[in-house]
């Protein structure tokens, strides 16, 4: 048990975050601010921190699971026997599309390495987005709303309660979910084989890994984690997507952030990064509107120059053989 | 002796460029078989299709009578062909200790891997000091030698040896030489050795292969090889 011990800070903020946000009045909308963007780092931490590919067509699986969300409740909303049972089809089929998307993904842009793997990413993402914009499927350009389609098979408060409290929660627990896979696969085969690949590819295959089959896991892995915060966080929360609204790089390159400034490749880092990077924005964006990104980017080149391997990284070194040392990794 | 590995043929290259032009060799069990060249002779290359990282175009690769000219590299470390690349490879992030672990990749090696790193410690004892070090910050010749030991850890009864004393000292070379010969002959192994180290090469080898643009050119014992004023001159430069 020794080594899931890093579980223990992880999970513990995450209760922390859920008490401020459930006790203290009007704390609740930006601690599910900050549960998401820490859901998101550790979901993209366990395929880019372990392997060191860094996958710019990320927000793909976001904005997949949101549609799998937005096609379930809107197709299945009208049988009335399904009940709440319409939001788990609306997860299944999330994790279907990104499952699709990861494999494709997988056979095409794992084959590549670098910048290349980086550029096919961007390209499926924006090939995916015109695709349904111009073959008009899935309501094309206009998107899919379907908070009507809530309503109709909830009622008014129960929707109004799922799409402002429940949706979150989910976000809590797929943030909690990511923990634990991310220190399993780190405690496990899987993490030996993937940190052989970031540190020489070349050499990992040499040795006998079969780094097609283990870069597949994590990447199917984190996919289907991000489409399950795409689900909740951006699907049932909106109750309509949009696609010039989730298939946006932006969202990777956040996620690329909020790893970064935590440290990549660690456990406790992405829920750091996600910490800091959600309480300067939501704090700057009151602050200075407006004016956030330009505060913002030196902020971040800054701790990246003083802290090349991430906070947790830092806080790593400093803490080595001391008895704090086995709960941070 | 029976054959350990046999060559037929083979033919590889990058994309459009042709690399290997139909070289055959055979590398016996329990033997140590030497290659020779001059640079860009395809040596390398031949190591690198012959475990699959490159993949052949043509002809056949035949370990232990079984033909495994497609299988994938991890499935040929499986059944016990390993390489110890050129330009080390190592993990440079890690430990020595940690190199090691990782070389016990395979299944089957994961159970012995106590025997095997006291294996490796005993054979290179200087690693065992260095066990907590950080691999990149090792020097050339220990760097080299846990490349060797990292390959050993995978349990092979094939070890091809891509220039290992590339870089060293010459007191270090007759280390690696040593050290070879000691794995040939106290563990057993089989050894392929690509080496530009033509003297210490052709002391160590049980057969040698001469390879030029390719193509192999000159095959036989070392004494003949060495002897032959042609061959020295065309392809070995002294």
């Amino acid at each position: 048990m020794v080594k899931y011990y890093p579980l223990i800070p992880v999970l513990a903020i995450y209760l922390v975050m859920f008490l401020i946000g459930f006790y203290i009045e009007g704390m609740w909308q930006m601690v599910a601010l900050l549960a998401f963007y820490c859901a998101l780092g550790q979901s993209w931490n366990i395929f880019m921190g372990m392997t060191g590919y860094v996958d710019f067509g990320y927000v793909t699986f976001i904005a997949l699971g949101t549609y799998g969300m937005a096609l379930g409740i809107s197709y299945t909303h009208q049988y009335e026997w399904l009940g709440i049972g319409i939001i788990f089809i609306g997860l299944i089929l999330a994790l279907f599309l990104a499952s699709l998307s990861a494999l494709l993904e997988s056979f095409i842009a794992l084959r590549l390495r670098g910048a290349y793997f980086a550029i096919a990413c961007i390209g499926i993402n924006e090939g995916l987005k015109h695709f349904i914009e111009g073959a008009r499927i899935w309501g094309g350009s206009d998107g899919i709303i379907f908070y009507g389609a809530l309503i109709q098979a909830f009622g008014r408060e129960t929707s109004n309660h799922l799409t402002a409290f429940w949706a979150d929660f989910a976000v809590f627990i797929i943030a909690a979910l990511a923990a634990i896979l991310n220190i399993y696969y780190m405690r496990s085969k899987i993490g030996y084989a993937l940190t052989a690949v970031r540190e020489d590819e070349d050499a990992a295959k040499v040795m006998g890994i079969n780094t097609t089959k283990y870069k597949t896991i994590a990447f199917l892995t984190s996919g289907l984690l991000g489409a399950a915060v795409g689900a909740f966080a951006w699907g049932v929360k909106l109750a309509h997507v949009y696609p010039g609204d989730v298939f946006v790089i932006h969202y990777t390159i956040e996620c690329i952030v909020v790893v970064l400034l935590g440290g990549a490749g660690t456990l406790l880092g992405p829920v750091v990064g996600g910490l800091v990077y959600g309480l300067s924005k939501y704090w700057l964006a009151v602050v200075l509107p407006g004016f956030q990104l330009l505060v913002f980017a030196p902020i971040i080149i800054i701790i990246i120059v003083v802290f090349p391997e991430g906070i947790i990284g830092f806080v790593k070194q400093k803490t080595k053989s001391t008895p704090l040392a086995r709960y941070i990794i | 002796m029976s054959s350990m590995l046999r060559v037929e043929n083979l033919e590889s290259g990058y994309g459009s460029m042709q690399v290997l032009w139909k070289p055959s060799l055979e590398v016996k069990k329990g033997s140590i078989t030497s290659l020779l060249g001059p640079n860009g002779a395809g040596k390398t290359t031949l190591l690198q299709t012959i475990l699959g990282s490159v993949e052949p175009s043509g002809g056949s690769i035949i370990y232990e009578e079984r033909d495994v000219t497609h299988s994938p590299t991890h499935e040929k470390v499986d059944m016990g062909i390993v390489l110890a690349p050129e330009g080390k490879h190592l993990f440079v992030g890690m430990s020595v200790h940690e190199n090691l672990i990782m070389g016990a990749f395979p299944k089957e090696a994961k159970k012995y891997i106590d025997a095997s790193l006291s294996m490796v410690y005993s054979l290179f004892p200087i690693l065992k000091e260095r066990t907590k070090q950080i691999a990149g910050l090792l020097s050339g010749g220990e760097q080299q030698m846990l490349t060797i030991a990292r390959a050993l850890m995978s349990k092979p009864k094939l070890i091809m040896l891509d220039e290992p004393s590339q870089g060293l000292a010459p007191l270090l070379v007759q280390l690696v030489f040593e050290t070879i010969e000691k794995m040939k002959v106290e563990i057993g192994l089989t050894i392929l050795l690509v080496e530009q180290n033509v003297e210490a090469s052709l002391k160590a080898a049980d057969y040698v292969y001469i390879m030029h643009e390719g193509r192999i050119k000159a095959e036989g014992g070392p004494e003949e090889i060495g002897a032959s004023r042609d061959i020295r001159e065309a392809y070995l430069g002294i």
